[in-house]
């Protein structure tokens, strides 16, 4: 059973249909990734999860049940892209009574953080004030504070922006302990490179609708386009009419190939070896996550329209 | 309910704890003190001791009498200069005297006689009017004998006089002139309450909302919730810098009490105080309590729901709360009026609205209760306002929904009455 169910959601606003008509069902355990173009209404689909927008139309589910936001609270842990703090309040108070509101007790919040704040270096910080903190910091308590009571779901969006690769890493690594302890994670980003990186599933959405889901390895296998690169003794591969494949350049001393309708790899490779060219390597190009979202988004204006709903 | 809880607690300590609450409570006592010791002894220090030569052409003024009054006030040494000849003649700018006397042959049967003082530089009114205190004795002692009133029929003709006492039969203990100033005193300190900290109220909203903090905490309190846990520990913040006030004043009130005497302020608080210890005590203070809190609730559940519709800009915040800060300096118009007329119809009608009965009927209630305010006025007032803050509370909420997670255009009050009137 999914942890979480959307079905067929939307919310519109005055003059935006800013999620129309989206259904997801994310499994315990997954690392969620949702992408989109700016605009395509990522935010505004998170904060119906969180409970902070009523949808128009539509249903949301946790463990099979209706979500309900006031009970449902302390399953959930969310990270706004920007700021969430109390500016001039001291780190440690904020903390422990962000996580009392989640509904923890006192010393139990208080031994989580104590907790965390060693395994991520911010012992010192306890009595500093948000405000002293640079952007980078603050989004580290940022990502503890929403961690600190072990929801079942975390919905981060954009969690790395501003952090050094150091403390990126660090921030990777617990998203993976916590996916192994059985969290969801769900995080919106339009950073391709990171989703490629952390993410076994992926939604895509524009315009408010979802154009792709599924796993990153069976989008990838879906994009493909029979690129081969092939890297051999001799400065170039042989082409003629008879070869299964086209060549379309070379990259670092390897070819880039497109095998041609109706032949598969072990073609090529029993071509060249007859042809007696030695071969050193022969891998299958798999599109990036980058070029599938260019692809798809491709065509639709860079800055989305108003319009009527 | 634990949650709410929290949240009062955070909103109480956070505040208390800045170091700008500090220094307004501390600061305030300070400054009363300063009153207090300031103008005493401004007061001591600008009485100057006067010397005075007086030259007599009346023979009235002999150097017995001088004497006799300068023994009974040393504030002023009057000396007579044994030279009839006229002032022209003697030397003023060459003796040690302050000031010069000249007396005129005088006609006790005669209404006016002026007398000319005359000194090298100016001297304040106290000086003056202390040598004319002491010539007038003179003067009356010299009346009194052409006249031949002894000292008994002098004490008659000095005591005898007729006295205006007024009493308010249904409360006795109410004086108008003490209640003029506890009505006075309590409509401006319910009025700056709900100005100063019912714009904390919508600081800390907006604060909230632009660092999308609502957005982290929505999810497991109810925006209600929010809302009212902040009114109530801001309303407690209040309460507490009040109480700490009152117990200051009084502290230093009755230190300073034996030390001066003479202060203005010091004897204001004094009679204060005194009708204070009467009965009225324990139903003014218990009115206070009520009408501080319901005004506050009353006003700064809307100022919430304005700082929940804005974005950081403070203009916005300000053009959508001025039609409310309006209705609260309306209100302290109105209780102009209903202190010099507390029966009339602005006092009653402002005291039954809840929109200026915080202030309205605070000031009404110490001349008197049953007396000027009917115990059904007071009971309807305070239903009113009950009710008045409830409703305000449950619109500012509905706003207050909404507000804390929309961004954008700032909206206008018709918009915002739409939302409150929007189902959820």
């Amino acid at each position: 059973m999914p942890v979480l169910e959307l079905r067929n959601l939307k919310k519109y606003f005055a003059t935006q249909k800013a999620v129309d008509d989206i259904s997801l069902s994310i499994e315990k355990g997954y690392i969620y990734g949702l992408l989109g173009p700016n605009g395509a209404g990522k935010t505004t689909l998170i904060r119906m999860i969180t409970g902070i927008f009523y949808p128009d139309e539509g249903e949301i589910l946790l463990d099979g049940k209706k979500f309900d936001p006031s009970n449902d609270a302390a399953q959930l842990g969310y990270m706004p892209e920007e700021r969430g703090l109390y500016k001039k309040m001291k780190i440690g108070e904020q903390a422990l009574y962000l996580a009392q509101l989640k509904g923890l007790s006192k010393s139990e919040a208080m031994s989580r953080i104590k907790e965390w704040f060693v395994k991520l270096e911010m012992q010192s910080w306890w009595n500093k004030k948000v405000e002293d903190l640079s952007k980078g910091m603050s989004q580290k308590l940022q990502f503890v504070i929403t961690v600190l009571h072990e929801p079942k779901l975390i919905i981060l969006d954009e969690p790395f922006s501003g952090l050094d690769p150091v403390n990126s890493n660090l921030i990777k690594e617990e998203i993976f302990k916590l996916a192994q302890k059985g969290s969801t994670v769900i995080f919106s980003t339009h950073r391709m490179e990171q989703v490629e990186e952390i993410c076994d599933h992926i939604a895509l959405v524009n315009k408010g609708k979802k154009i792709l889901d599924g796993s990153v390895n069976q989008i990838k296998q879906e994009f493909k386009e029979n690129l081969y690169s092939i890297g051999l003794e001799q400065a170039s591969s042989p082409v003629n009419g008879e070869a299964p494949y086209e060549l379309l350049g070379t990259r670092n001393h390897n070819s880039i190939v497109r095998i041609k309708e109706g032949n598969n790899p072990n073609d090529v490779l029993r071509y060249l070896i007859q042809k007696g060219v030695t071969i050193n390597s022969f891998n299958e190009i798999l599109p990036s996550l980058n070029d599938i979202f260019i692809q798809l988004v491709e065509g639709t204006p860079a800055a989305r329209q108003f319009q009527h709903v | 309910m634990n949650k709410i809880l929290l949240i009062i607690k955070r909103e109480y300590l956070t505040r208390v704890r800045k170091k700008s609450f500090i220094i307004t409570t501390l600061l305030f006592p300070i400054l009363y003190l300063g009153l207090i010791f300031g103008t005493g002894y401004l007061a001591e220090s600008t009485k100057t001791n006067l010397h005075v030569a007086v030259i007599d052409s009346s023979g009235y003024f002999t150097k017995d009498q001088l004497d006799k009054q300068n023994g009974l006030d040393n504030s002023s040494l009057l000396t007579l200069i044994e030279n009839k000849s006229g002032e022209k003649e003697f030397k003023f700018d060459s003796s040690d005297f302050d000031a010069f006397l000249f007396i005129p042959p005088l006609n006790w049967q005669k209404g006016d006689n002026k007398i000319n003082l005359e000194a090298k530089k100016s001297y304040g009114p106290a000086s003056i009017t202390a040598i004319e205190t002491k010539l007038n004795r003179v003067w009356d002692a010299v009346k009194n004998d052409s006249l031949h009133i002894d000292s008994v029929k002098q004490n008659i003709l000095l005591s005898s006089r007729l006295g205006l006492h007024f009493t308010n039969i249904t409360d006795p203990k109410a004086n108008a002139k003490i209640a003029n100033a506890i009505g006075l005193a309590c409509g401006f300190l319910i009025y700056f309450i709900i100005l100063i900290y019912g714009s904390q109220v919508m600081m800390g909203v907006m604060e909230e909302k632009t660092n999308r903090i609502a957005e982290i905490i929505v999810s497991s309190v109810k925006p209600f919730q929010m809302m009212l846990g902040k009114i109530v520990g801001i309303a407690l913040v209040a309460l507490t810098q009040f109480l700490l006030w009152i117990l200051f004043i009084f502290l230093i009130y009755n230190i300073t009490k034996v030390s001066s005497s003479s202060s203005d302020m010091n004897s204001l608080v004094g009679s204060v105080q005194q009708v204070i210890t009467g009965i009225n005590l324990p139903l003014i203070l218990f009115c206070f309590a009520f009408y501080f809190l319901g005004g506050f609730f009353f006003y700064s559940s809307i100022y919430g729901a304005i700082g929940s519709a804005v974005n950081e800009d403070m203009r916005e915040a300000q053009s959508l709360s001025f039609p409310i800060t309006m209705l609260i300096i309306i209100s302290i118009f109105m209780m102009t009026a209903a202190i010099n007329d507390p029966s009339g119809p602005i006092a009653f009608w402002g005291s039954i609205i809840p929109f200026s009965s915080p202030i309205v009927m605070m000031a009404r209630i110490p001349f008197g209760v049953p007396g000027t305010v009917p115990w059904w006025q007071l009971i309807l007032s305070m239903s009113l306002l009950v009710g008045g803050f409830i409703f305000t509370t449950w619109f500012a909420g509905k706003i207050y929904r909404t507000g804390i997670l929309m961004y954008g255009k700032k909206p206008s009050w018709k918009e915002l009455i739409k939302w409150a009137f929007r189902k959820s």
